[in-house]
């Protein structure tokens, strides 16, 4: 039963230290395996998970956070699918950095980017910065996906995709009936090669 | 009970009543320890495996066997009992009579016939399978059986001990057949001895298939004497019936007092010399395997296997990873079986002939491309653009070859390399006709290129600024490693090998093996084990380029962006190359303000038709569908635009880049990237926002129509008027003002 297997390129963006690469980390770890699936690093890795009737290959790009660093993203977030803003739920200002991040990804993103944000580090409520409601309302002001996330204690990581997943707009009825299945005859895909 | 009195690493097999399965391995611990130690053996469809290890056997006979050679998960390695060996045609059917504590010690029948076995020493396998450099041997037991395996396991310090070896050639399932079954479970605690008619099923040698399939050729030598006892080679029968039920052994003799040497290893070889057994032992010539690469997946890439260093340090143990190496050693060897090297090979060199054959139409476009290639590229301040246009050329040679009907022939004739590979492959070998030929003229007009643009001397000026900084001063978290001199050394030799490949692939593959050794070395020498991400590895990558030829990288990476096929970028390569340009920009625009602007605006262009390119040929890679990615054209024009805002400063450059798409720009990027560079926290007036966004959204649908079409001089320049527009309502006073903290910040 052959699916269709799409690609999504998900840009990891935030304030340094908010715990961008363990959030991926995190995600990618039940699935990780050296043997099989070797990645250089924690800053790409890859994660193939079945939507539906499609296997879904997110491939993570992770970004530095360091302001120093901050011109280098449309770099990375070009031809994202998705991006996750991450901010630190005991640090008011990180907050206030993923609000410049989805105007700049409003701007000069993709359009139609699938944007996600995740407050990390919610086991750590006591030293808590940014309320929920504050967040979650602008969230939704924006029409993001919020959730708030720990890496640490596994809280929300694998929903944060999977609301990613439910976002992403469904391959066409051409593209999907050519995305089935990986074996076509190259007959076929002679013919494929030409349509677009 | 018998079990725990005997010799350690006995073992019984106990069935599963329920299933008649074998269901537990029953290992003796020793007499120290007075104890047995329990396996689930695991029976998935046809594999047989212990719960604990991921090792799969396809019957009991062979996992015995192998945790006889090797012990894995278990504290040692099984004790088969020794009379097994002594096992003649006349004795056999003993053997089917035998009751479980048979197989704790040696059964009277047999005795005398062990006795006959005078210094029976220890046995040696020596099915040899190893990668010495990255080249697979698999040696085939029947040639050792004829040749002798002297050879093998020669050894420099001690080449006596082992000449005039005799062998003896056993079945693979020299003790049990899992075909047959107990119908009742062998409790340990019960006195073994006593249960005489315990109604065990009894194997007998009829029911067992003769499978004397793939012979293992053991070597006994006598460590004593170095007198051999000879066995024949049919003394034993290929497949040994036993009680299935309780297969044990009793060894006592392993370490009898006539043996007055130690017992020499069992070995296989990723076992060999040093792991667990025990030295002092003479090392082997044929390198451990502890270095080995697995380059099995294509995003994998390990170091490769350097004699230097793994002969300096060739007994490293690497008992916990063993499990892993052995499943790569079993996947190894299946694609070697499998033939796909010989498939690669062929459609590899078939290429190469059609491009040298005479009226073919391959050949002549390769001919065309090389020789107008080759004449081009004089204009430097267009080598990006001359570089699109290779890529393309490229591309349509890609076409044209895929239209050979020989090549159709031969893609349909292989079956077993999934299409990606093939892309793979097929780009591959289109390298080597044809971008070989120019690799060293493309490098040179890039070079060109980044001279008169000036990237050249800002890099290197720059550099002297930056090379002081320590990691933190480039934005690292204080633990994270870098690398030492010695790999920093390596790196720089990888540096020179990327410089020299002309395959845009090739170059990615040795850039990742320089990221996975600086990764390395961030963890290795980082103080908290904390996962690293981007955060750590773009300042590391900047420290190591700090320390590295960065012109001539910089020209390595514009070669690789523009050249590498579209649809890799998206993956682990496409994500360090990045990552790599990256750096180099930071490094380039780092200082001298002014000077960082100009090299922005020469960046980006080069990011934005890199990018341009991309989207304009990925769709037309073969079979793309399949891999399609969700690709949004938006920020490609966009960020290109935004090369060329307010600040764009030599219009006359401006011009010449222009053709086709290259020129569609849009108002919303015009002053885009200048401003996220710079006032990345600008809030804007919301009202004023507004305008200037739907401004620019109108302006984007404009040029996504006219994307792909030439746009006639007047109708840009009203564009461009309408950007500067934009892009002095986006930056009032305010935001020169947090412009210039950010800058403070850099300095």
């Amino acid at each position: 039963l052959d699916m269709a297997l799409r690609e999504l390129k998900v840009c990891l963006l935030g304030e340094t230290g908010v715990g961008k690469s363990s959030i991926v980390w995190r995600f990618v770890e039940d699935s990780f395996d050296p043997n099989i699936n070797p990645t250089i690093g924690a800053s790409f890795m890859t994660k193939t998970v079945q939507y539906q009737n499609e296997l879904h290959k997110f491939l993570i790009w992770d970004t530095a956070g360091q302001e120093r660093f901050r011109a280098l993203a449309p770099m990375y977030y070009r031809g994202s699918a998705a991006a996750i803003i991450v901010y630190d739920i005991t640090k008011e200002e990180s907050f206030q950095t993923l609000k410049n991040w989805v105007k700049e990804l409003r701007q000069h993103g993709p359009p139609n980017i699938v944007v996600a944000i995740a407050g990390n580090k919610c086991d750590l409520s006591d030293a808590r910065e940014v309320s929920e409601k504050d967040a979650k309302d602008y969230a939704d002001s924006i029409h993001a996906i919020f959730v708030e996330t720990s890496a640490k204690n596994a809280i929300n990581i694998n929903e944060v995709f999977i609301e990613i997943s439910k976002r992403i707009p469904a391959v066409d009825v051409v593209g999907a009936t050519a995305a089935r299945g990986f074996k076509l005859g190259r007959q076929a895909s002679e013919s494929h090669r030409t349509c677009c | 009970m018998s079990l725990c009195v005997s010799p350690p690493q006995s073992f019984l097999i106990v069935c599963d009543p329920a299933t008649s399965q074998p269901g537990l391995l029953v290992v003796s611990a020793g007499e120290e320890q007075e104890g047995v130690l329990d396996y689930h053996i695991q029976t998935t469809g046809t594999a047989f495996r212990l719960s604990e290890s991921r090792l799969s056997f396809p019957d009991l006979a062979q996992l015995v066997f192998f945790y006889s050679l090797t012990r894995d998960v278990l504290p040692g390695c099984l004790t088969v009992p020794r009379w097994i060996y002594s096992v003649t045609a006349k004795n056999r059917e003993h053997l089917s009579r035998l009751q479980p504590e048979a197989w704790l010690s040696t059964p009277p029948d047999l005795q005398a016939d062990a006795m006959t076995q005078r210094e029976l020493s220890n046995v040696v396998c020596s099915i040899q399978l190893t990668s010495a450099n990255g080249a697979l041997c698999i040696i085939n037991p029947l040639y050792i059986h004829d040749h002798g395996d002297d050879w093998l396991t020669h050894r420099a310090t001690a080449p006596t001990q082992l000449s005039g070896s005799h062998r003896q050639r056993f079945g693979n399932r020299p003790v049990m057949d899992t075909g047959m079954a107990s119908k009742r479970p062998v409790s340990l605690n019960q006195e073994l001895p006593v249960r005489e008619n315990s109604g065990l099923v009894r194997a007998t040698s009829a029911d067992s298939p003769q499978s004397a399939s793939g012979g293992v050729v053991l070597r006994r030598l006598s460590s004593a004497s170095g007198s051999y006892h000879r066995a024949s080679a049919d003394s034993l029968p290929p497949s040994t019936p036993s009680t299935p039920q309780a297969l044990s052994s009793s060894a006592s003799d392993l370490q009898s007092p006539g043996s007055q040497a130690p017992p020499s290893p069992h070995r296989v070889s990723w076992i060999e010399d040093g792991v667990w057994l025990p030295p002092p032992r003479p090392s082997s010539l044929l390198p451990p395997p502890s270095l080995e690469l697995d380059t099995l997946s294509i995003s994998s890439i390990e170091e490769e296997q350097e004699s230097g260093t793994s002969n300096i340090n060739p007994h490293v143990p690497s008992t916990q990873s063993l499990a892993s190496k052995v499943v790569h050693r079993l996947s190894v060897v299946g694609q070697a079986l499998g033939g796909l090297v010989c498939q690669k090979k062929r459609l590899t060199n078939r290429v190469q002939e059609l491009s040298r054959r005479r009226a073919e139409p391959f050949s002549e476009a390769v001919k065309e491309f090389v020789e107008v290639t080759l004449r081009s590229g004089a204009n430097h301040n267009g080598a990006l653009e001359f570089l699109q246009g290779v890529r393309s050329s490229l591309t349509s040679l890609r076409e044209t070859l895929l239209e050979s009907q020989e090549v159709q022939a031969l893609l349909d004739s292989i079956t077993d390399i999934s299409d990606p590979e093939i892309d793979t492959l097929i780009e591959l070998s289109l390298h080597k006709v044809a971008l070989k030929p120019v690799s060293a003229h493309l490098n040179s007009c890039i070079h060109a290129s980044r001279t008169s643009d000036g990237t050249v001397r800002e890099l290197q000026s720059n550099m002297r600024v930056l090379e002081k900084k320590g990691i933190k001063e480039l934005g690292g978290s204080a633990d994270v490693g870098v690398p030492d001199a010695v790999t920093l050394e390596r790196i720089q030799q990888r540096w020179t090998s990327l410089h020299e490949a002309y395959s845009p692939n090739k170059k990615v593959h040795i850039l990742l093996k320089v990221c996975k050794s600086i990764y390395h070395s961030m963890s290795a020498n980082a103080t908290s084990g904390s996962v690293h991400g981007a955060d750590d590895f773009l300042p590391c990558l900047t420290w190591v380029l700090l320390r590295s030829d960065a012109v001539t990288l910089q020209i390595d990476t514009d070669y690789m962006m523009e050249l590498l096929d579209p649809t890799q970028l998206q993956g682990e390569g496409g994500y360090y190359l990045t990552t790599l340009y990256a750096s180099l920009y930071y490094i380039s625009s780092f200082q001298p303000r002014l000077a960082a602007r100009q090299l922005s605006v020469e960046a980006q262009e080069s990011l934005n038709q890199w990018h341009r390119r991309r989207t304009l040929y990925c769709n037309r890679s073969r079979r793309s569908p399949h891999r399609q990615t969700i690709r949004k054209p938006g920020p490609i024009s966009r960020m290109k635009a935004g090369t060329k805002g307010e600040h764009g400063a030599k219009p006359s450059e401006q011009e010449p880049g222009c053709q086709g798409t290259s020129c569609v720009q849009d108002s919303k990027g015009k002053s885009g990237l200048e401003e996220v560079a710079e006032a990345p926290s600008l809030g804007r007036e919301p009202g004023r926002k507004e305008e200037v966004l739907a401004q620019s959204s109108e302006t984007e649908r404009v040029v996504k129509e006219e994307d792909s079409t030439e746009i006639p001089e007047k109708e840009r320049e009203n564009k461009e008027e309408v950007l500067a527009q934009s892009s002095e309502t986006e930056l009032g006073g305010e935001v020169r003002g947090v412009r210039q903290n950010c800058r403070a910040e850099e300095r």
